[in-house]
């Protein structure tokens, strides 16, 4: 293992991709088939031989799945948007004062990410309804906040705990108060952070199904998820159609995660299974 | 810490600026960090608190459009409903395969990717890969794969002769078995990195050790790898049987718990109890009841932690 060993790491080299292929096979074959005529599909064996766009085409023309991509897009924006306001000013709090409460506060925030959905699915429906926020994109907004707000208070958290003090005492010493020493110093250097946990806000809730299919039933207000599921319903569709359609709410997720990855998978592990 | 050293730092300063503070230091870390705070209360305090109301209500929403008082109802029907403990039942099951798949694909993977080399490195980027892909995506793309007409890995599941000429998906057991294992994969890539994270933080100095006392590559794993990363293993094993047990997308997606209930997980029979039968307030009572059986649950899985 620590003896350098070339025959023995290029086999384990060799192995590693032979795993990964076979492992993300199923996502590879999701592609694949969005570009290959729908008779191929159905007929022509397993190995793409033609390639063609006319699935994107096709449901890049269909009014429902073009109205869910600009509501998803609004709710993804805004989420990540709200997210990191919210976050932003919590992580310095907790990072830099101490006060009565909180570790209440801190167990609190943290507490929600460990809450799945599914948990409070129930009594928020009933209230949603209850206040008539039912069938719109406020309440999903809302909802939707839980799903990064916790884990980005926790990451932000951790990088502005990096910072040293003593740049903002310098500055403060210089005249700036407390909220603009924070947006000088420690804002700029953590940038990279806000930006990683804004996308991952965005990620979360670009590809979020069951609050979405809880709360909303009218087609000017669902999110791509349910319009993909749309796609799918009629008697008669197209693998390719919604093999394309799923490539459509797939791959900005997976390329802004890949991005993102070093700042993300720091904050994950931290955030999830600290014990 | 903060406030103190600038207290100090206060009187080398010779004249005190003028400007005034709107907001004191001391009520200045509410301010921040009260809109969190208020969310978490809203979408988390908030609900399960509601929902312990609800669950002592009547509300059957198709005799009558609000809640009475109904006491214990909904937990003493949620006792004799035989559907609803099969589909506890079946979530352990789903719950404990998830986990176990998981450790399955996780270790070995983990094991082959905890090397320097460039391929080692870009793997463990790109096996995040169906962790991070939406279940909508997945859901109709393991559909598409499993399709009798069109699916090639029906084609290779009916060449070994594990499908007949149907899907899997319409068999009642080898249908909760491949979701289970969907599952399983889906969640694998978070404890790869997990895992990961844990063996790279091995001191070198213990395979050293082991290795001068003679211990074969079976013997390092089980003696020094093993113990080293076991509570790892444990909390976030923990943490993907939560996100197990509270499953529904999976499922739903692509069966609806189907076929003959034979998927319908404790998550699904919930939904069904308040979108399809109109019951919220019975639907409250049975994430209650999740919510403290998990909770039970954690307290045992705990207790198998090393103490250090």
């Amino acid at each position: 293992m620590r003896r350098y060993n070339p025959t023995r790491e290029i086999s384990l080299d060799l192995l590693t991709l032979v795993v990964l292929l076979l492992f993300l096979l199923p996502i590879l074959w999701v592609f694949v088939a969005s570009v290959r005529p729908e008779t191929d599909i159905t007929g022509a064996g397993l190995i793409p031989t033609r390639f063609t766009f006319e699935h994107y085409e096709a449901i890049l023309a269909k009014r429902p799945f073009l109205i869910a991509l600009k509501n998803s897009l609004i709710v993804g924006v805004v989420v990540a948007i709200f997210t990191t306001a919210l976050a932003l000013p919590a992580a310095y709090a907790l990072s830099r004062f101490t006060f009565h409460g909180r570790n209440f506060f801190a167990l609190l925030i943290l507490g929600t990410q460990m809450l799945p959905s599914l948990a409070v699915l129930v009594p928020l429906v009933v209230i949603i309804r209850q206040i008539g926020l039912t069938n719109t994109l406020t309440a999903l907004i809302f909802t939707h906040l839980a799903l990064g707000m916790p884990i980005a208070v926790w990451m932000l958290k951790g990088y502005i705990d990096a910072i040293p003090k003593e740049l903002e005492e310098a500055a403060q010493i210089d005249g700036c108060g407390r909220i603009s020493a924070m947006v000088r110093i420690v804002l700029p250097l953590i940038r990279p952070a806000i930006i990683a946990v804004g996308t991952f806000a965005f990620v979360l809730s670009w590809g979020e199904y069951l609050m979405a299919l809880a709360l909303i039933s009218k087609s000017d207000v669902k999110t791509l998820p349910l319009a993909l599921q749309g796609l799918f319903d009629p008697y008669s569709f197209s693998w390719g159609q919604v093999m394309a359609g799923g490539t459509i709410i797939a791959l900005p997720a997976i390329l802004l995660f890949l991005i993102f990855r070093r700042q993300l998978v720091g904050g994950l592990l931290a955030g999830g299974v600290k014990g | 810490m903060t406030m103190a050293s600038q207290d100090t730092l206060r009187p080398a300063r010779a004249p005190a600026p003028l400007r005034r503070k709107l907001v004191p230091d001391r009520f200045l870390p509410y301010g921040m960090i009260g809109p969190a705070v208020f969310v978490a209360f809203a979408i988390a305090i908030v609900p399960l608190a509601y929902a312990f109301w609800l669950s002592l209500q009547d509300w059957y929403m198709l005799r009558r459009p609000t809640p009475v008082w109904g006491g214990l109802v909904n937990y003493r029907q949620l006792l004799q409903d035989g559907a609803l403990w099969a589909a506890f039942g079946r979530t352990w099951i789903w719950m404990v395969g998830t986990v176990f798949v998981e450790l399955l694909l996780a270790l070995p993977i983990a094991l082959l990717l905890n090397r320097e080399s460039a391929i080692a490195r870009s793997a463990s980027a790109l096996i995040l890969l169906p962790w991070v892909t939406p279940f909508i995506v997945l859901g109709f793309g393991w559909r598409f794969l499993l399709d009798s007409d069109v699916g090639p890995i029906h084609g290779f599941l009916n060449a070994i002769g594990i499908a007949g000429d149907s899907s899997v998906l319409n068999d009642p057991v080898l249908a909760f078995t491949t979701i289970i294992f969907i599952s399983g994969w889906k969640g694998t890539p978070f404890l790869v990195i997990a895992l990961l994270a844990a063996l790279k933080s091995i001191p070198e100095e213990l395979y050293e050790a082991a290795e001068v006392d003679g211990a074969g590559p079976v013997s390092r794993f089980l003696h020094v790898t093993l113990p080293e990363i076991w509570n790892t293993i444990v909390t976030v094993g923990l943490v993907l049987g939560i996100l197990a047990f509270y499953s529904f997308d999976l499922p739903w997606i692509m069966t609806k718990g189907g076929p003959q209930d034979a998927t319908t997980i404790v998550g699904i029979a919930m939904y069904k109890a308040v979108f399809l039968d109109l019951r919220p307030a019975y639907a409250a009572a049975i994430s209650i009841v999740m919510l403290v059986l998990l909770f039970l649950a954690s307290l045992v899985v705990l207790r198998a932690r090393r103490k250090v």
